[in-house]
């Protein structure tokens, strides 16, 4: 279970949004964080739930856990640690 | 806490996605690529393709710099057609390349225009020197590409670096094959690149040989004007 304040770096609200704005909105999040802050992704239920978290993995974050949101009008909370800063080929 | 995940609006967000998940590229880059006034001197059948990728890449704003009208063999590039031939290859583009994006200011290079980047894809070697020399006295980055074939070379200048006069080949060319975009392509990258990431690339030279490009960096030439400061920046 995600236990309340986890999410150091804050909380994003993506349940309005479908892929693929909901990895870039929570990328760009992550990009503004220092390494090993957490921040909280909300998601509705659907492929985003699947696709955020492994995008994220797949970019060097950690997902400490994907769970219901049991209020706050329903969906998934995702929470990301950021990872170490993944080498890119830019320029 | 909640926060805000992004300066750039949804609209733009969900256009320019698929760049803002590139590796190494991100929300500052679009952000100054959209901060850019580019100025393109030329906007023939070989230049065009640059000029679409520009625009499709999210730069501010596009003056488009070539008096000339728009030729048959135009045409045969991506971006004119056939109505346009006649037309001033400025009017002919801006018109064509503002359907493509409403993100993208595309019109005639005006009279007195400060750009903060410059393509120069001039049909001449004598106007691509001029161009490139401008740019570089005014202190902006530019990339100069040289039309060979079916390839070509392309000469990045961030400020500071060797200019082109340096860096540029010898020979005239061969004449462009209609419809490659390769060259274009590889010279918008470079641009994109420049004033996506300032300060951070060197100034190097491209030769694009049948398909395939090579790179080195540029050296300057013993006693050019180039090793003085730029007399103005942007």
């Amino acid at each position: 279970m995600i236990a309340p304040g986890s999410a150091t770096g804050g909380v994003v609200d993506l349940r309005r949004y479908a892929c693929p704005l909901t990895y870039v909105k929570t990328r760009i999040a992550l990009e503004r964080l220092a390494e090993g802050e957490r921040l909280e992704v909300w998601l509705s239920a659907g492929e985003a739930v699947e696709s955020v978290p492994r995008s994220a993995a797949e970019e060097g974050h950690r997902v400490l856990g994907v769970e219901a949101l049991a209020s706050e009008g329903g969906g998934y909370r995702i929470l990301i640690e950021k990872g170490p800063a993944v080498g890119g080929e830019l320029p | 806490m909640s926060v805000n995940p992004s300066a750039l609006d949804d609209a733009r967000l969900a256009r320019f996605s698929r760049q803002l998940l590139v590796p190494g590229f991100g929300e500052a880059a679009q952000q100054r690529l959209a901060a850019a006034r580019v100025r393109a001197v030329g906007a023939d059948g070989v230049a065009a393709p640059a000029l679409l990728y520009l625009v499709q890449a999210g730069v501010g704003r596009l003056w488009v710099d070539d008096p000339e009208a728009v030729s048959p063999q135009d045409v045969g590039s991506w971006l004119h057609p056939p109505s346009a031939v006649g037309t001033p290859r400025s009017t002919a583009a801006a018109e064509a390349l503002s359907r493509l994006s409403g993100f993208v200011a595309v019109e005639p290079y005006p009279t007195g225009g400060v750009p903060t980047a410059t393509l120069v894809a001039a049909p001449s070697a004598a106007q691509a020197l001029h161009a490139a020399e401008a740019a570089r006295r005014a202190g902006v980055p530019h990339v100069v590409m040289e039309a060979d074939g079916d390839g070509g070379a392309v000469v990045s200048i961030p400020p500071g670096a060797p200019c082109y006069s340096c860096a540029r080949s010898t020979g005239t060319g061969r004449p462009a094959v209609p419809g490659a975009a390769a060259l274009a392509a590889l010279a918008a990258e470079e641009l994109l690149l420049l004033i996506a990431f300032p300060g951070t690339i060197a100034g190097r030279r491209f030769d694009l040989v049948r398909g395939v490009a090579t790179a080195r960096p540029t050296a300057r030439l013993a006693g050019c004007a180039c090793a003085a400061p730029a007399v103005m920046g942007p």
